[in-house]
């Protein structure tokens, strides 16, 4: 486990999603990536019937962490859990409902190069596509602050401007330890998949 | 890659169901039961394995009208080792038991536990839970291929939220006795295995299918 951030990469017009995944790929391979598999993120959400105030409840699935699951609260509360939360949910359909139609995932495939992992993936929500993300991870150092020059400098050669700045859940942090209060994997993707970030 | 097809497929795990048979038996014949029990279960060359939980239950009403959040409430049950401190917490969510006609032998309600990070306290009360009661148990633990044996004291909490021991009083003079198996539904011979283990231990203590909203 290392830093990772994620970033929203734009389809210019006259492209289509799958070509513009098909050029930063080839892009990586390039740069001396190896495929490593694919990886899967996807996110349900839950909103409260009769609870006053309401609330929204967020369900995160990460291929890298197969047998768990992270459950976001709007107010920022996180609880890492085993896959089987989602059953615990079915007993709250009275009071927390799926919101149908919201199901947004990220799939692609995972690259390995050197000391970086790079994910690749399509967005889509309720089956339609919206956009590309594309996940960076350096593995060796925790240390935030002190990743982001050497990210830059890989994210730069690959989609230029976009990684100008750190994102912000970057920058507010030093280490970027799991903790149940906060799981790596949560603050990376939340930020970028939940649906008020959405690109429209 | 199989990471990814994991994910979901792990989503769809049958539903469990628990079967229960309940019994208790007064402090000072403990120790003969857990001899006893010693004897007839696995890994009998070992010596009693102990356990001390602290186990917190939660509500969650709908805040709709007051006769409608009677029916419309759920509980979760969180349960945190104090021995283990560095053991998950669990959730465990228990269903409406069903005692079913004489036929059958023990009590069968739906069970879930799922485990999770420490800070589910916290995250229930933030869903929207209230805590409804909370107490510490302590005791001993046996089992039996799939069967598993638990006998054990309630400690009510005389101050909230302390569980060292000077903060615990016992509740009654009795330990109870748990006889129970947690498997997917439909699997009628575990009954009929737990009746024959439960009558190996007559006369000691009694175990029975007890209805629970009776005694409420």
């Amino acid at each position: 486990m290392g830093v990772s951030c994620v970033f929203s990469y734009p389809v210019p017009e006259g492209r289509s999603g799958a070509q513009v995944v098909d050029i930063l790929q080839k892009q990586v391979e390039t740069m001396g990536g190896s495929k490593t598999g694919t990886f899967y993120v996807d996110c349900e959400t839950y909103q409260s019937v009769m609870l006053n105030p309401p609330k929204t409840l967020h369900i995160l699935h990460n291929s890298e962490y197969p047998a768990s699951c992270f459950a976001i609260l709007d107010s920022g509360a996180t609880l890492v859990a085993d896959t089987l939360f989602i059953a615990l949910m079915s007993n709250l359909k009275n009071i927390y409902q799926a919101w149908k139609g919201a199901k947004i995932e990220s799939k692609g495939n995972r690259f390995q190069l050197a000391d970086f992992i790079l994910k690749i993936g399509s967005v889509s929500l309720a089956g339609s596509f919206k956009g590309i993300l594309l996940e960076v991870e350096y593995c060796p150092c925790i240390v935030a602050s002190e990743c982001w020059a050497m990210l830059k400098e890989l994210l730069q050669s690959l989609i230029g401007n976009i990684a100008e700045s750190p994102p912000s859940a970057l920058k507010k942090k030093k280490w970027m330890k799991s903790t149940p209060q906060q799981p790596q994997c949560c603050s990376t993707w939340t930020i970028s998949t939940t649906l008020g970030k959405l690109p429209p | 890659m199989e990471a990814a097809a994991l994910a979901p497929s792990l989503k769809n795990i049958a539903p469990q169901q628990e079967y229960l048979l309940q019994g208790s038996i007064l402090d000072t014949h403990r120790d003969v039961l857990l001899h006893r029990l010693r004897g007839l279960c696995d890994n009998a060359e070992r010596n009693f394995e102990a356990f001390s939980d602290y186990e917190a239950v939660y509500v969650l009403r709908n805040s709709s009208t007051a006769q409608q959040s009677q029916n419309q409430h759920v509980t979760f049950r969180v349960r945190h080792a104090l021995d283990h401190s560095d053991a998950p917490d669990h959730i465990r969510y228990l269903g409406q038991a069903e005692l079913g006609d004489r036929s059958r032998h023990t009590l069968v309600r739906a069970c879930l536990d799922v485990a999770c990070s420490s800070n589910v306290r916290d995250f229930l009360t933030e869903m929207g839970f209230r805590i409804d009661h909370d107490y510490v148990v302590k005791g001993h633990f046996f089992h039996k291929g799939r069967m598993k044996v638990t006998v054990y004291k309630i400690f009510r909490l005389i101050q909230p939220n302390k569980t060292d021991p000077h903060n615990l009083e016992p509740l009654g003079q009795s330990h109870l006795v748990e006889l129970s198996v947690v498997a997917p539904l439909g699997q009628e011979q575990i009954g009929e295995d737990m009746k024959n283990f439960a009558e190996q231990l007559k006369p000691l203590v009694l175990l029975e299918k007890f209805d629970h909203r009776k005694i409420q």
